[in-house]
């Protein structure tokens, strides 16, 4: 259908639309004129996706100069493949409707491992083996050797691009992944090269978070996309952890082991090459005295994304004497690796600032500031020069020289931690460096300052007003979206008490207590009576689940659920747990029940959705707090309460309803789906935690579903389940939550719709 | 559904909570909302019924009941299995009255049917079912069975699990190749297996709500489905035996045996008259029956005339307020006077009937009294 959104013409591939979708493209519209950022909030199943796509390349094409290029960042693989079918789909409604073939170039970008179509490199099984084999056969200096020695290996799909691919760009249509292999295979081009290249013009370019947010990739990848992007972060709940974890670094005794070893083999091959080649360490030495100026010009002329681990100062520069010659900076190397092996010697917990760090080592070692911060680029001009092939093999040294980079530059925002030990294996010696960002903003400032537009959009990301302030930026719109339904087919209750009325809760307290586990254990076997096919029970920690289960099964609880339904049990072993989740879908589906015991923050309940009878009911055994003794997270909470005015308790409680939401939110994935939510902790019961769900869960949370017993909560489940059995048609939905063109300009429905979006 | 209404308390949606819907008129009386609900339940049915299809004759019902643990579950009064088991009788008499020549389990006598509820009663249920397995025994009874009549099998599965030897999905491949239609009644919610089975064998997956739905589902199956156009269409070899019935002055008459009850210790033994085959003369009590000896259908002629009715659907009757009538306000049926709100007219002779008439016509008689009154009877 064709509609009108405030004047600006959308193309709809689909006949109905939900008046959630509708609303959420009034509040994108806003959001795109504004030139602004925006946090939406739409529940999953409701089609984010289309909306999303549908508006932003309607408004592409009404304002050409205004939009030039929408690039939208999604978390794994099956998503980025999900968005791209959505926008064949839309692209197939446009030619149909206008007639012409339309001249948009819209592709997914992933890793090597997933385009590459060399026989022996993509026969690799890890990602880090491809991208170091795919190096050793395209880097320049391995090309240019070879124009010396033929018989040198070379990957002929590269040749091929680099000859011809660069001049043909890649013609309109839209590509998966798949799509750009074949292509690649029709025309002998290399795949991902020709995908990393063809971004630049693309209108429409779908890949993962890391392209932006991790500063190493951003920088090879995403540096020169054009400024009136409009950037899109799908699931983008954790997108702070995300942050975070790109610019943290974590040493171990082993890192630098391999580290020691990296060195030497720099050192040899300086070596060598003074022997053979004297003259391109010269020339790299001039180049230093240079500096970084061009990349400076060209930051300033605004081509380039800035990379928050090579901040600006450093550009305007140039490398400082101490480590300007090659021997200089592997000896700078050698001092600044036995510093640090000293500091892994210790006995206790050792927590400093990047500025106390900076002065110790200048004590002990006399490494200054300066030398440090331009490590990492250092670094990278020495592999270059000595034409080391594998890079992946210089990881280690790569990570250090980075450590050293980013402690020297940032004296706010991170923290350094050396633990002698692990918390739960304390006899064992196994000392690690924590440096630790603490302001996810550090990441993602750039993004924020060089994009027009930056959305963020999740199905869970109440309460609304905490993503503006933690990751700091200033949004135009704030709006959350309920599902607009024709019968309830989500059922949120709060199990607080059991049977014999003992308190169910996971706090630190009574976790032991045998009367809150047996409860518990009541509970699950209750509903694998009463809910049909799967049930996915979710617990707070690895650690927590194995004692309550080891429990149940002392008391003889396991024996008797699995008369009713098997179980199966995520672990941290990946292949274990997809092994479990394959053998619990086919349980769903061949009648016999199955239970998916799983941990909120565990792989199941951040990617897995379980659709219909895959998850009819989800359990969520007390509230998944974030390991609160880590001192991790004791930094970052002291960090937040003094540069944000967050207190600690808010966001430790955000950060677990958040999760407890992403994890019941896996039951319904559509309006004609149907689940259970049982949050089994009394503490949900309290306001405080309750209004920190979602809006379209609290919405269907009211008095008489709080603090249930659980016989209350197995017959309130019995009658929901019961309704929901019954047949339910396409036309009940029509007019309530599908709308047809006609229905949806109806004066009333218009009225209606500006409920929905409930704004903050 | 309305829900609403339950919103306050919904714990106690688990019990019968009846007088919510009532509501009391100015004089405080409760009689209009009971009359109103009684009125549109009556006539439910007869609506839903209407539809001109061709439908099977012959039936060959298998019924499976599950007796597994979950049977004992007290969410119906007094427990899941009593309560289905006497739905069940009513089934079974109405089954037998609204389709004659068909069967059930492949017995034809609904005495000993009822005969065999009774008895389940004191079943004690354990274990877990097994769908695969029932099916797969309904199903080497019922492939024997010949093409033209309609193989179905209706579960009443009160588990939400199955535990099976074998892949269920094989199974039922096996039953949509051999055209068996198998619908299925849930006790408690739906299951992913159950849907699969009916969308994929064409029958009809339900799960009630409470008791007097469950009945209603029932009753669903009285009714014979659709016959496929593909089954085929044979002319059959029935026998009409005419009932001997010998005359107590008669000294020669010598009691005998019925073939029926040979092999049963219950019931007659010995009887003077019966039904005696054309064929073969073995002596029979009852009808419909198979003939043991030769294996010839026997029908009595009504039997055969009240199936026919299914090929012949009677026409719904038009309803209409009881103030659009000019004329007499009286039923033509049972000649009362009209006094609830809406009418019913028959669609050919234009005739009106109350609304008790109506029901009473569409299900027991399958014929409109005035067409056939006023069609020329030959002298």
């Amino acid at each position: 259908m064709k509609l009108n959104i405030e004047g600006l013409l959308v193309y709809f591939p689909y006949d109905y639309i939900y008046p959630e979708q509708y609303s959420y493209m009034l509040e994108l519209k806003r959001t795109l004129d504004a030139k602004g950022h925006g946090v939406l909030e739409m529940p999953s199943g409701t089609g984010k996706t289309i909306s999303l796509l549908s508006l932003i390349i309607a408004y592409q094409r009404a304002f050409p100069l205004e939009v030039t290029k929408l690039i939208y960042c999604s978390r794994t693989v099956p998503e980025i493949e999900k968005v791209i079918e959505e926008l064949r789909k839309l692209m197939e409604f446009y030619s149909k409707e206008t007639g012409e073939s339309n001249n948009f170039l819209a592709l997914a970008l992933s890793s090597r491992k997933n385009l590459c179509i060399h026989p022996e490199v993509s026969s690799l099984r890890f990602g880090k083996e491809v991208d170091g084999k795919c190096h050793s056969l395209t880097a320049s200096y391995i090309r240019a050797q070879r124009h010396s020695n033929p018989n040198l290996p070379v990957c002929r799909f590269y040749e091929e691009f680099d000859a011809v691919g660069r001049q043909v760009p890649l013609p309109p249509g839209v590509y998966n992944l798949d799509d750009l292999k074949d292509f690649g295979r029709r025309k002998g081009w290399c795949p991902y090269y020709l995908a990393r290249y063809s971004i630049l013009h693309a209108n429409i370019v779908v890949y993962s978070y890391h392209y932006l947010l991790d500063p190493k990739i951003a920088d090879l990848v995403s540096k020169e996309l054009a400024k009136k992007s409009v950037v899109v972060f799908d699931e983008a709940h954790n997108i702070d952890n995300v942050c975070i974890d790109s610019m943290s670094v974590n040493i171990t005794r082993r890192t630098l082991d391999r580290c020691q070893n990296n060195v030497d083999t720099l050192q040899n091959t300086i070596h060598k090459i003074k022997e053979t080649d004297a003259a391109k360490l010269r020339e790299e030495y001039r180049r230093l005295v240079e500096g970084l100026k061009e990349a400076n010009v060209a930051r300033e002329t605004d081509i380039y994304l800035a990379n928050p681990v090579l901040p600006d100062e450093i550009l305007q520069e140039a490398v400082p004497g101490t480590i300007r010659t090659a021997e200089h900076f592997v000896g700078f190397l050698r001092r600044f690796l036995e510093y640090l092996k000293s500091r892994l010697r210790v006995q206790h917990v050792v927590q400093e600032s990047a500025p106390q760090f900076l002065k110790d080592i200048f004590d002990k070692v006399c490494i200054d500031r300066k030398p440090l911060r331009f490590c990492a680029e250092r670094l990278q001009s020495l592999l270059r020069t000595l034409e080391i092939a594998d890079i992946a093999d210089f990881s280690a040294v790569t990570l250090i020289s980075n450590f050293a980079t980013l402690v020297s530059t940032y004296s706010q925002g991170f923290t350094i931690i050396i633990e002698p030990f692990e918390d739960r294996t304390p006899t064992i010696a196994n000392p690690v460096l924590h440096f630790s960002c603490m302001d996810p903003s550090i990441a993602i400032k750039p993004v924020f300052q060089r994009f027009q537009s930056v959305i963020i959009t999740s199905g869970t990301l109440s309460p609304l007003d905490i993503y503006p302030r933690i990751l700091d930026f200033r949004p135009v719109t704030m709006a959350s979206f309920t599902m607009t339904l024709a019968r309830t087919c989500l059922c949120p209750l709060i199990v607080g008490r059991g049977n014999d009325q003992v308190a169910l809760s996971s706090k630190f307290e009574t976790r032991e207590d045998f009367a809150v586990i047996r409860n518990y254990g009541n509970l699950l076997l209750e509903m694998s009576a009463i809910v049909p096919d799967g049930i996915v029970a979710f617990f707070t920690s690895y650690v927590y689940m194995e004692n309550i289960v080891a429990s149940w099964y002392e008391q003889g609880i396991l024996e008797n659920i699995q008369r009713n339904k098997l179980i199966f049990i995520e672990t941290q072993d990946a292949a274990e747990t997809s092994m479990a989740l394959e053998k619990y879908q086919e349980a769903c589906e061949n009648g016999r029940g199955a239970i998916l015991l799983s941990v909120a923050r565990g792989k199941v309940s951040e990617g897995i959705d379980f659709v219909h009878h895959f998850g009819r009911a989800v359990i969520m055994f007390g509230v998944p707090y974030v390991y609160t003794q880590s001192r991790i997270l004791k930094a970052r909470l002291e960090y937040l309460r003094d540069q944000f005015q967050i207190r600690e308790n808010d966001f430790l409680t955000f950060d677990a309803m958040r999760h407890a939401a992403q994890c019941v939110g896996r039951a319904i994935r559509g309006k004609t789906d149907y689940g259970l939510m049982i949050f089994a902790d009394k503490r949900y019961a309290r306001a405080d935690k309750r209004g920190k769900l979602p809006r379209w869960i609290q919405e269907h949370i009211n008095d008489g579903s709080l603090n249930l017993t659980v016989d209350e909560a197995v017959q309130l489940a019995k009658h929901f389940l019961r309704q929901m059995a019954q047949p339910f048609r396409q036309e009940d939905q029509l007019g309530l939550s599908l709308l047809t063109l006609e229905q949806l300009q109806s004066e009333e429905m218009l009225q209606k719709i500006t409920q929905i979006a409930h704004q903050t | 559904m309305d829900e609403e209404p339950e919103r306050a308390k919904r714990w106690e949606g688990g019990y019968e909570r009846t007088w919510e819907v009532l509501k009391e008129d100015e004089s405080g009386s409760l009689k209009a909302t009971v009359e109103e609900i009684l009125f549109q339940s009556k006539r439910k049915r007869v609506i839903e019924s209407h539809e001109q299809v061709r439908l099977g004759m012959m039936r060959h019902l298998y019924v499976v009941i599950d007796c597994s643990r979950s049977m004992e579950d007290q969410d119906l009064k007094p427990n899941r299995l009593t309560s289905t088991l006497k739905l069940m009788e009513a089934f079974v008499d109405e089954y037998f009255d609204q389709n004659p020549i068909s069967q059930v389990c492949l017995h034809r006598n609904p005495k000993k049917h009822i005969a065999a509820l009774k008895k389940a009663v004191d079943t004690v249920c354990v274990g877990e079912p097994s769908l695969y397995n029932s099916l797969n025994q309904a199903l080497q009874s019922l492939k024997h069975m010949p093409g033209h009549t309609s193989r179905e099998i209706l579960i009443i599965l009160s588990s939400l699990t199955t535990c099976d030897p074998a892949n269920i999905y094989e199974l039922i491949k096996t039953l949509k190749s051999l055209k068996v239609r198998v619908s299925v009644i849930g006790l408690s919610a739906e299951v992913r297996v159950c849907t699969v089975l009916t969308r994929e064998t064409g029958g009809l997956y339900h799960v009630i709500l409470d008791e007097s739905h469950f009945k209603e589902l029932l009753m669903m199956h009285v009714k014979p489905p659709p016959a496929s156009s593909s089954s085929e269409c044979s002319l059959i070899r029935m026998g009409f035996p005419q009932h001997t019935v010998a005359a107590l002055t008669d000294q020669d008459a010598k009691p005998s045996f019925s073939m029926s009850h040979l092999d049963s210790s219950s019931g007659p033994g010995l009887s003077l008259g019966g039904y005696f085959c054309p064929q073969c003369h073995a002596k029979y009590t009852e009808l419909p029956v198979e003939c043991k000896v030769c294996g010839l259908t026997l029908v009595s002629a009504p039997h055969l005339a009240r199936s026919f009715h299914h090929l012949f659907p009677l026409q719904a009757f038009v309803e209409s307020p009881l103030e659009e009538l000019q004329g007499d306000r009286y039923c033509q049926a049972c000649q009362g006077e009209l006094k609830d709100k809406s009418i019913f007219t028959c669609t050919s002779c234009h005739s009106v009937f109350c609304v008790e008439c109506d029901v009473f016509i569409h299900d027991t008689l399958h014929c409109c009294p005035c067409c056939i009154h006023s069609q020329v009877t030959p002298l």
